[in-house]
């Protein structure tokens, strides 16, 4: 299958380069200390965090720092076809504890010692079986609403099985962003924002920010989380193989991408900023 | 004796229960030597080393008496009257995913609604009708203790009631550590009880015999997920106006049926997927929960006035101002002369909720339409 045309074009219209549509809103949870809306293309996951806070179970308590905790669940119909997983699965914890990890090393938690930061991820849509309506989001025209009736699987299965599971690996970008963004609002002391993105490789080029189509093709993955200013790496996640060269033209690219998302997230901090000092009116 | 004994350790609770924590649990477990009540015996024994936590909302005993006084004197702490709503905010389509989808926010109480069909068969006792079925998760971005791993027991006593005059602590067991597990649970069952009638289908809010497409062979099931973002109190309330929404929202495909199929064949059926079927949402009741503060009762209490609820009455009503559906939840005993008031209180605020959600679902529609 052709997943790059002549022209240089990717099946949903982009250039090899070139991310999906990115959107973040600050605030989206009330009642949290910190909360945030982030979009990547299809993808769409809310974060809260609530902390710092006392410890609420004692025998976890750190003394010199914060306990940071993680927890990702998914919605029921976050997906193209409705599955009802228990909470608490092997992925969940899996792709919780990697989050976990990036937060932690960009939190200060040594100014927070004996307290606790919780971090709440829940995703409200994976990019999946609706993947045409990914063609139409890229063309700026309104999102297929009953993508579900429309057999798409069968075609999409001669590129890779799809299996309930493939849907958290793709959400964990979009995962940490969302997180990032919920702590700088829950005005969490932090070394920088730290920002995640995914590259692959496919028909010979190095491709930024895969879409469903593209991610179940069987090529490499290459997830990267960094810390943009201090130009530190904090995750770096791959499946498949790839020779080494081509390696480091893949990370560099999603390393590209993580910036971008740091610009972008900066930028919506400094409006919310700019929001709020215009309702204080000063 | 043993009388004497709980209204002893109960005041003692009350006393030291803000300084001294681990008191309080020892004095717990002397509670359950004594206590005469079965279940959260079995429970509490079973973990008598779970680590007692604060009420959800703490709130000091001032606090408390000034959201019961001001419920008394009808007005309550954010300035409203008894029986009146916070702003509700409707959104719809919000899931592109789903047939259907919605997001309803009342207060700070956030929580969406989406509708998936699927083709499916009907079940042999009712062959003439599609299937419903609602779920409803709570996300632990709403309450730290949705979270599935919270604590280290599976039990843990949250929160102490006051009975009030009886001076008996009574304790709400809650089984944490599974994700507000018990809490969906209860919303899952109350929200089926009130919007889809008996199991026979019969009094469900949408015509469920619309549902089907081949008697016997094919219909279509319908999923209704709900997922609380947030919450301040009333989900009960905010999940039956999503749901309505959603629903008004939701299209069907319209489906062809190719060939007649022999009898016992499944038919090839068609799917459309330009022409859709809108639901008559018209016969969805709402539901009104009331809650029982002190003497008075309440609409829309927020997490706060329920943390101070002795009893609540949800009830479902339909426009015509027939009873769809009812369920009390706390522990304490209602007066029936009070349920039956209650229901003419429900039935009035019903009316003025009812034509607020239309007018706010259908602004909503034309705002999806619009963008």
């Amino acid at each position: 299958m052709e997943y790059v045309s002549p022209e240089g074009l990717r099946l949903d219209g982009r250039r090899p380069t070139e991310m999906r549509q990115l959107r973040a809103e600050i605030g989206a949870v009330s009642k949290a200390d910190g909360s945030a809306v982030f979009e990547m293309g299809n993808t769409k996951v809310i974060a809260a965090v609530y902390g710092p806070r006392e410890v609420q179970n004692r025998s976890q308590q750190i003394n010199d720092q914060a306990l940071v905790r993680c927890e990702y669940s998914m919605a029921n119909f976050s997906t193209g076809d409705r599955v009802r997983k228990p909470k608490g699965d092997r992925r969940s914890i899996e792709i919780s504890l990697v989050i976990r990890q990036t937060m932690e090393a960009c939190i200060m938690t040594h100014l927070m010692p004996r307290s606790q930061i919780d971090i709440f991820v829940q995703v409200l849509q994976a990019d999946g079986v609706s993947s045409y309506s990914c063609v139409s989001l890229s063309c700026s025209l309104p999102l297929i609403d009953h993508p579900h009736f429309m057999n798409y699987p069968k075609n999409n299965q001669s590129c890779g099985g799809m299996e309930g599971a493939d849907y958290v690996n793709r959400t964990r970008s979009a995962c940490i962003n969302a997180a990032t963004l919920a702590l700088a609002d829950a005005g969490i002391p932090m070394h920088d924002l730290a920002t995640s993105c995914s590259a692959g490789y496919l028909n010979s080029t190095p491709l930024l920010d895969l879409n469903y189509i593209e991610d179940s093709a069987g090529g490499a993955d290459v997830t990267v989380g960094i810390l943009p200013t201090l130009d530190k790496v904090t995750l770096l996640q791959m499946d498949a193989k790839l020779p080494t060269n081509i390696f480091e033209d893949v990370m560099q690219l999603a390393t590209e991408g993580c910036k971008a998302i740091a610009n972008y997230i900066r930028e919506v901090l400094v409006e919310n900023t700019k929001q709020l000092e215009y309702r204080r009116g000063s | 004796m043993n009388q004497a004994l709980l209204k002893l350790i109960s005041s003692s609770l009350l006393c030291f229960s803000k300084l001294l924590s681990p008191l309080r649990s020892s004095l717990l477990s002397c509670r359950v030597d004594v206590a005469p009540l079965p279940s959260p015996v079995a429970a509490i024994g079973k973990t008598s080393h779970a680590e007692v936590k604060e009420g959800m909302v703490g709130l000091s005993e001032g606090e408390k008496e000034f959201i019961k006084g001001g419920i008394a004197q009808d007005l309550r702490t954010d300035g409203r009257k008894r029986y009146t709503y916070r702003p509700i905010y409707i959104e719809t389509g919000v899931i592109p995913q789903a047939n259907g989808s919605a997001r309803v926010r009342l207060g700070a109480t956030d929580v969406i609604a989406s509708v998936k069909a699927e083709l499916g068969k009907p079940s042999a006792l009712q062959p003439d009708k599609g299937k419903v079925a609602i779920f409803v998760d709570c996300s632990p971005t709403a309450e730290p203790t949705f979270e599935v791993n919270f604590g280290s027991s599976p039990f843990q006593v949250y929160d102490f009631v006051d009975s009030g005059p009886l001076q008996v602590k009574a304790y709400l067991l809650c089984t944490q550590g599974r994700g507000g597990e018990e809490l969906s649970a209860e919303l899952s069952g109350t929200l089926q009880r009130c919007l889809l009638g008996s199991k026979s289908g019969a009094g469900a809010g949408i015509d469920l015999s619309s549902l089907v497409i081949v008697e016997g062979k094919v219909c279509w099931d319908l999923y209704i997920d709900g997922l609380v973002l947030s919450s301040d109190g009333n989900l009960l309330d905010a999940l039956g106006a999503a749901i309505k929404a959603a629903l008004s929202n939701t299209g069907i495909p319209s489906v062809h049926v190719a060939a007649e199929a022999s009898n016992d064949e499944q038919p090839e059926v068609d799917i459309s997927d330009e022409e859709f079927l809108q639901f008559d949402t018209s016969g969805v009741p709402v539901i009104v929960t009331l809650t029982k503060v002190g003497k008075y009762y309440i609409v829309d209490a927020t997490s706060e006035e329920e943390s101070q609820m002795s009893s609540a009455v949800s009830i479902s009503i339909n426009r015509q101002g027939h009873i769809c559906g009812m369920t009390k939840r706390g522990g304490f005993g209602i007066d029936p002369s009070v349920i039956l008031d209650m229901i003419s209180v429900a039935n009035f605020v019903s009316r003025q909720l009812i034509d607020k959600l239309d007018s706010e679902i259908s602004a909503a529609e034309a705002d999806e339409d619009e963008s």
